[in-house]
Order: structure tokens, then C-alpha cells, then sequence
């Protein structure tokens, strides 16, 4: 069986050319068969698997499909709490946690019908990694396993890249979703604050964090996000609008879209690779080609959005977990505890100033946004980095932390490969739930280049 | 710019309440700098209408 995406497996499932049962074994048997060089899961569901697929395919037999999500393969990643099965966040310190209530997106994507594969890797606490130090190891790329991941959705990024599930969660505090959706060349989407509880997801930073859904296609991320947002009053960012329809824009037209591009971000302020630039300029020649406006824009450098967004991470990620730090220092692994540590130094009257540009930097992007419906940015530098040359610190300011500290949706998909056959990508902002718009574009370009085509070569 | 060296870390380490052996002071140091610089980035003037203000839509529900 070829690598489905969601909207083509829901399709067959809904036509009865597809057995939720025997798609479910073709995943374990790909899990069975990759996964031991991957490292993309930290616990198979197996059993639950089967029972979510038997209880799918009844639905479909009876002709009481629940929609596109019915039967469709899916993970975790390991900070989304799970009722009944364990829930690690990657570290030592939760290695035997068993959650009582399912997180708000877990029941959701249940109801939804999904079946539940098992729990991903991701870096310990949303934060640390990749690490060598944890009870389980890194998720490797399925492009070159001797290559990053990015994180710290990092399993949710191999697994999909690899074709092991159709679809995931993610966490964004800083690019958690984008980096790795990114560097394993698949979509992933940072919705906008508020649109997507993050009850029963482990938290690293209050005001950062985001949930948000990885997948192949822009397509499939549409449909994962169309059962994931909502109101959720006991998520206190929570907000209450009505949800629209994801996938509303898709198949339209970019002709007339307005186009920003923060060239500087990654041309002179972290210049990004030869292969990346020129992904984001072929991308920018398809949305002109077809309609589109597009102009540079210029923001506060990147390193301003990177040192709020980063002083506010580790503080309130400190605030979280400064009480087990204390008690359970050497239970972390090294790169979480001594990256959150670091916020040890940070003064009060620091995080009031950082509190106070923030609201600079979201009026300057709000006031850019005002004549445009995207910002252009690079995703990451370039291609995946070797997993073993990363360094424990890194001054460069990111990408996609411009968007966390604005809570602007962003998405990532791919735009290519660079010169070492890895995956290259650009990002895509829109204003606040604008989410159907930037599907709309993201699928547009996607389908009118190859690199959907594309898989890793041990996929396939 | 703003800068740390090892004693001021380690008091800022203790402080908060987390081990501070010489080898983890070390450990640290270095994004213990970087976070410094950061530190001074956001510390730049700022306009005074620039206030982490409370604020309400009061469109929201």
C-alpha cells in the first residue's frame, strides 16, 4: 500500500475501498519495520490501535462514518496527556506517569474517530534536546538518520515524513511545530493563540505555548485542525468565536493575496541557505505568477522578537518547573535543566521589560499585517543539521519565534531540497484566524509544485 | 552590554535555589551570557506608552 495522505485515505474510506483495520496494520507493520532506526515513538499502541480501527470500520460498514477523520492512523506527541497510557514528556522525571483524563485535543480527535497508533518522541518538556541522556533517545530524520529532527515536535515530524502515521499533534512555544515540520519537509501549523485548547497538554510557557496539527499536506493539517479547535473554557486562553471551515479556502485562487516579505529576518539577520532563499524566491515568483501582490516589509530585527520571546520561555517555563528543579535536579536531563536554569538570571524588572516590547513588537507586526493577508519568512536556516554537531547553546535568533510572542498563526511546508537532499521550507503568517486563508495558499503552492511526490527514501 | 562571570552566576544559582556545584556553574555560563545579551536587547529605551497593558475586546464573548 503506497503512503496516503488524509484526504485521500478519508476518501477511500469513505468510498469502502479502504479497511480502517488493514490501514492500521499496514502502519504497525511500517512502525515495526522503521521505527527502530527512527525513534520516532516512544510507545506503540497496538492493541488500541486495533480497537480504534475495528470500531472505525463498523462505522464505515454501517454508513455512519464521522467524517474525514474516521479511521485515519494518528499520534501523540508525549506531552498530550493520554487517559490510561503513559505519558512521559520524554524525561526520567514522568517515566511511569499514567494520566486519568485524556487531554482536550486527545478526546476531541477520538470522538473524531481517529485511531490512536501510540505516543512520540519529543525533546524532554517541550524544551531539551535533542538529548542522549533521557530514558528513550532522539527521533532521528527519515531523510539522513544522522540528521536532526529539529524539535521538540520531533517525533510527530519523523513519523510523518516517514509515512508511520498521517497525521500528529504538535506543541509551538518557540517553532516546536514549524522546526520540525520544517526540516522532515511536511506541514505543520502554529494556529493562532487561543484557537486550540492546550488542556492536558504539559505546558512550557503560558503565554507561548500553542497546539497545532502536523501532516503531509497543508490539506491534511486543515482537516486535523478542523477537530482540534474550539472553545475550551477551563483552557484559560481559550477563545470563544465561532470555528470556521479550514478547509474552506482550499482549491481558490492566491490571485490578489498581499505578500510581505521580511526579507531581512533571513537574508542579513540570520541569512538563511542558498537552497532556502531560493526556495522562498521560487515560491514568491508561483504566488506573483498566479495573481498574488508581493512586496518587502520591514520589522524590528529578529533578534528583538527572539530575545522577548525567549527571556518569556524560560521564566514562565522556570515558574513551571522551578519547584521539581530544585528537588529533582539531575532527574532533567542536561539540556533542560541547564537551559531553563539560565532563567535563574533574569530579573523581574527584565521580564517587565520584555513584557513591554512584546506589546511593541505585536503592534508593529499587527500595523504591518493591516495591508497584507501573509508574511513571508524562512522556516529554519536551512537543511537538517548532523543530530550529533548541535550545539547546547544557540544565539541565532529563530524564525518562527516571531510569531509565539505575536500568537499570529504561522504554518511551514516545504519548498524543496537543499544540496545535501534535505528537506528545505518557507513560513507563511497570516493575522489572527486567518487560518482558512493560509491553508488556501499553502495548498495552492503545494499542489502546483512536486514536492508532495516526495518521500524519504527508507519510506518507501 | 550586560556580562556574567562565575561568582555572580553562582550567587544568582543559589539564590533560586538550584544546585550550584563549579561544574554546573560552568555548565551554565555560557547561556548564561547569551541570555545576558538578550537581557540587554530588551532592556533598550522603549517609548513610555509602551505598557504591558490589560486590555478587552469588547466584541469577545
Amino acid at each position: 500500500m503506497s503512503i496516503l495522505t488524509i484526504a485521500e485515505a478519508a476518501k477511500q474510506i469513505s468510498a469502502k475501498k479502504l479497511s480502517p483495520v488493514e490501514l492500521a496494520k499496514t502502519q504497525l507493520e511500517r512502525i515495526r519495520r522503521l521505527d527502530p532506526e527512527l525513534h520516532a515513538f516512544l510507545l506503540v499502541t497496538e492493541e488500541r490501535a486495533l480497537a480504534d480501527a475495528k470500531a472505525a470500520e463498523a462505522r464505515q460498514m454501517s454508513g455512519s462514518l464521522r467524517g474525514p477523520l474516521d479511521g485515519i492512523p494518528i499520534a501523540h506527541k508525549d506531552i498530550y496527556c493520554t487517559a490510561g497510557i503513559r505519558t512521559t514528556a520524554h524525561s526520567r522525571l514522568l517515566e511511569t506517569n499514567i494520566p486519568a483524563e485524556d487531554a482536550h485535543t486527545v478526546k476531541k480527535w477520538a470522538e473524531a474517530g481517529v485511531v490512536l497508533l501510540g505516543k512520540l518522541a519529543t525533546h524532554e518538556f517541550a524544551f531539551g534536546g535533542p538529548s542522549f541522556d533521557l530514558p528513550w533517545p532522539p527521533a532521528r530524520n527519515p531523510w539522513n538518520i544522522e540528521h536532526t529532527t529539529a524539535g521538540s515536535s520531533s517525533g510527530t515530524g519523523a513519523a510523518v515524513a516517514a509515512g508511520l502515521i498521517l497525521g500528529g499533534t504538535g506543541s509551538d512555544t518557540g517553532g516546536s511545530i514549524r522546526g520540525p515540520a520544517a526540516l522532515c519537509g511536511i506541514a505543520g501549523i502554529k494556529p493562532t493563540y487561543g484557537l486550540s485548547s492546550r488542556r492536558g497538554i504539559l505546558p512550557l510557557a503560558f503565554t507561548l505555548d500553542h497546539a497545532g496539527p502536523m501532516a503531509w499536506t497543508a490539506e491534511d493539517c486543515a482537516l486535523l485542525l478542523q477537530a482540534m479547535a474550539g472553545h475550551d473554557p477551563l483552557d484559560p486562553a481559550s477563545v470563544n468565536r465561532t470555528v470556521p471551515n479550514f478547509t474552506a479556502d482550499l482549491g481558490k485562487s492566491v490571485k490578489g493575496l498581499r505578500i510581505g516579505v521580511v526579507r531581512h529576518f533571513f537574508e542579513t539577520d540570520n541569512r538563511a541557505s542558498d537552497a532556502t532563499r531560493k526556495g522562498i524566491d521560487a515560491a514568491l515568483d508561483y504566488f506573483r505568477k498566479e495573481g498574488a501582490e508581493v512586496r518587502d516589509i520591514t520589522l524590528s530585527p529578529l533578534a528583538d522578537y527572539y530575545a522577548v520571546g525567549y527571556l518569556l520561555m524560560i521564566t514562565e517555563a522556570f515558574t513551571l518547573h522551578g519547584p521539581w528543579m530544585r528537588k529533582h535536579f539531575h532527574d532533567y536531563g542536561e539540556l533542560f535543566r541547564d537551559r531553563v536554569a539560565v532563567a535563574a538570571t533574569v530579573s523581574g524588572p527584565d521580564i517587565v521589560q520584555a513584557t513591554r516590547r512584546r506589546r511593541v513588537l505585536c503592534q508593529e507586526m499587527a500595523a504591518a499585517m493591516s495591508d497584507l493577508d501573509i508574511i513571508v519568512s524562512a522556516s529554519q536556516p536551512g537543511e537538517a543539521p548532523k543530530i550529533a554537531d548541535l550545539p547546547k547553546w544557540a544565539e541565532k535568533p529563530s524564525f518562527t519565534m516571531p510569531f509565539n510572542v505575536t500568537g499570529f498563526p504561522a504554518i511551514s511546508i516545504c519548498t524543496g531540497f537543499g544540496e545535501g537532499g534535505l528537506p528545505v521550507s518557507i513560513q507563511l503568517a497570516g493575522k489572527p484566524f486567518s487560518e482558512p486563508m493560509l491553508f488556501g495558499a499553502a495548498h495552492a503552492y503545494e499542489t502546483a509544485m512536486p514536492w508532495r511526490s516526495e518521500r524519504p527514501a527508507m519510506a518507501v | 552590554m550586560s556580562t556574567i562571570d562565575e561568582p555572580s552566576l553562582k550567587v544568582m544559582l543559589a539564590r533560586a535555589g538550584l544546585p550550584h556545584s563549579p561544574e554546573q556553574v560552568r555548565a551554565i555560563l555560557p547561556g548564561a551570557e547569551i541570555v545576558q545579551r538578550m537581557v540587554a536587547r530588551v532592556n533598550a529605551p522603549l517609548p513610555r506608552e509602551a505598557e504591558p497593558a490589560l486590555t478587552f475586546d469588547v466584541e469577545q464573548k
